[in-house]
């Protein structure tokens, strides 16, 4: 469904990225995990056009996704989730989740996927009429990943889930993202949080300095000793 | 004496109306693009000769011809917006302030020696058979071109509030000004929602400039002095509120008069400035306005 390939990004003279490749088939959970300032988010903004890409190919069900511009992608069903306060925190809670379905390619269905996205999500039901700034973290990962799915996404992506939540909320965030891929969404996930991503991925990616170091299965990589010694020791 | 004040009251009230109407869209351009545009008054001084030759040439009530200059300096605002100041939203959020002011002072000098040299630097007003028409309330004479403008800059605010609030297009332009990048990420196409915005905040200065030219005067040197009004009830009023930016305006209008009836007239611009640093000092995100983060 994604493929990229080689990517390079670097922010003026200073080279964050190193030729980057990985694949996300449909209907999978993909994990690209590795510490701080591995070029995580780096990778994800240059892949939305949020950075500029200095080599490397990109394409999403076949169409480059090189040079297009963000809102797209949107609309082509490849919706991210940024890291933190991905909702607007002067709209309402409902005003962020109308806004989720802004593309031609939701717009229609927007009744429908709004009742869908309140069902999987009774709090955001409960709080439409609040302003998402004063929403709990909890909540407002909801609203995030609630507003992205009114987007209808074929692929979601999301940075760090698990970022400043208390441990249950991140259990249940994990809990939803497979929940959207057994709906038959792909997912794209960055994470430090390496165990709790290696339980809910397919397959996953360790980037380190901005560069693939190693990739496998899930269960693959939480046997890896070398990714155990570096990660999952305690 | 209390003729004088009451007068002095609605006359400011009125004026205030007006700095209010030309700080809306020095709000929405700033809001949005943030970017800070002071050629906005030299887009007030446009749209008032347009009003004003639109009625000498061809006999157009200006109440006519504002509708026309709204649309005409829409289309400018879109020129403007794709020759200009689509290279400063190009940039960081942060340099964007000072990238745009160095363009718009730009703007400002060659819009002001045009004007000079196309429309002379003879001010100009417009004289209508009702134009000297006046309601007298009690003690008070209250000009109806003048009344009419408030009237418009109330209407334009709540239009504003209306579009802001109730449409998509409005939903999509507050949800760019709080973050372009997550705005992009929901699917707003970031650059159309900067481009209608500066349009019609080119096209409100112009409607502000066709009232203006009708209950006050124009001349090509009167750009700067509005936009430094607009700037000061865009920091009274803070952003976020389009009918707290008319309340502020108006405020900002009846504060000179006073000044100017008590002080006497030398003060009416210190009222202003003394006002300006005092909210900026207590209340830097304005009456109405979010704290920003």
């Amino acid at each position: 469904m994604l493929a990229v390939d080689g990517l390079e990004v670097a922010y003026g003279d200073l080279q964050v990225v190193w030729g980057v490749s990985f694949e996300v088939p449909e209907n999978s959970i993909v994990a690209i995990l590795g510490p701080n300032g591995a070029g995580k988010t780096t990778t994800l903004l240059a892949l939305m056009g949020l950075l500029p890409v200095k080599a490397g190919s990109a394409s999403f069900k076949n169409h480059s996704l090189i040079g297009v511009p963000t809102h797209q992608m949107v609309d082509l069903g490849l919706v991210m989730i940024p890291e933190e306060r991905a909702a607007f925190s002067s709209l309402t809670v409902e005003e962020n989740l109308e806004l989720g379905a802004y593309t031609p390619r939701a717009r229609p269905r927007q009744r429908e996927t709004m009742a869908e996205v309140l069902e999987t999500f009774p709090r955001l039901a409960e709080r439409q009429s609040q302003k998402a700034g004063t929403l709990s973290g909890g909540e407002r990962q909801m609203l995030a990943i609630g507003k992205a799915l009114m987007a209808r996404p074929d692929l979601l992506i999301l940075d760090e889930p698990s970022l400043g939540l208390a441990p249950i909320v991140v259990e249940q965030t994990f809990n939803i993202i497979t929940e959207i891929r057994d709906r038959g969404v792909s997912v794209l996930m960055v994470e430090q949080h390496l165990e709790m991503a290696l339980e809910v991925a397919d397959h996953a990616y360790i980037l380190e300095m901005g560069s693939m170091v190693t990739d496998g299965t899930s269960s693959q990589l939480a046997a890896d000793p070398r990714v155990q010694e570096a990660y999952l020791s305690l | 004496m209390t003729q004088l004040i009451l007068q002095s009251v609605v006359s400011g009230l009125l004026v205030g109306g007006m700095y209010g109407l030309v700080a809306l869209g020095l709000a929405l351009a700033f809001g949005v693009l943030k970017v800070l545009n002071v050629a906005h008054g030299e887009l007030l001084m446009l749209g008032g000769y347009a009003s004003f030759f639109a009625f000498t040439f061809w006999g157009i009530d200006p109440f006519l011809s504002m509708p026309l200059v709204f649309i005409a300096m829409f289309a400018f605002g879109v020129i403007l917006y794709l020759t200009l100041f689509r290279y400063v939203t190009r940039t960081e959020i942060h340099n964007r302030i000072k990238n745009s002011l160095l363009i718009s002072f730009g703007l400002v000098l060659v819009l002001q020696s045009m004007a000079v040299r196309f429309f002379t630097a003879d001010e100009r007003t417009i004289s209508t058979a009702y134009s000297s028409d006046a309601l007298t309330i009690g003690l008070v004479r209250v000009p109806v071109v003048r009344l009419a403008g408030l009237a418009v800059a109330v209407m334009a605010a709540l239009f504003l509030e209306w579009l802001l609030s109730s449409t998509r297009f409005g939903r999509a332009l507050r949800a760019t000004s709080e973050d372009w990048t997550r705005a992009a990420l929901t699917g707003v196409d970031v650059r159309r929602i900067y481009l209608v915005a500066f349009a019609i905040s080119a096209a409100l200065a112009a409607v502000a400039g066709s009232l203006i030219s009708l209950g006050y005067s124009v001349s090509p040197n009167i750009g700067l002095g509005w936009t430094l009004k607009a700037l000061i009830v865009v920091v009274l009023a803070g952003l976020g509120s389009m009918r707290g930016i008319i309340v502020a305006g108006l405020f900002l209008g009846l504060m000179e008069s006073l000044a100017a009836v008590w002080l006497g007239g030398q003060y009416r611009e210190v009222a202003a400035l003394i006002l300006f640093l005092v909210v900026l000092s207590f209340r830097p995100q304005g009456f109405f306005g979010r704290a920003y983060a």
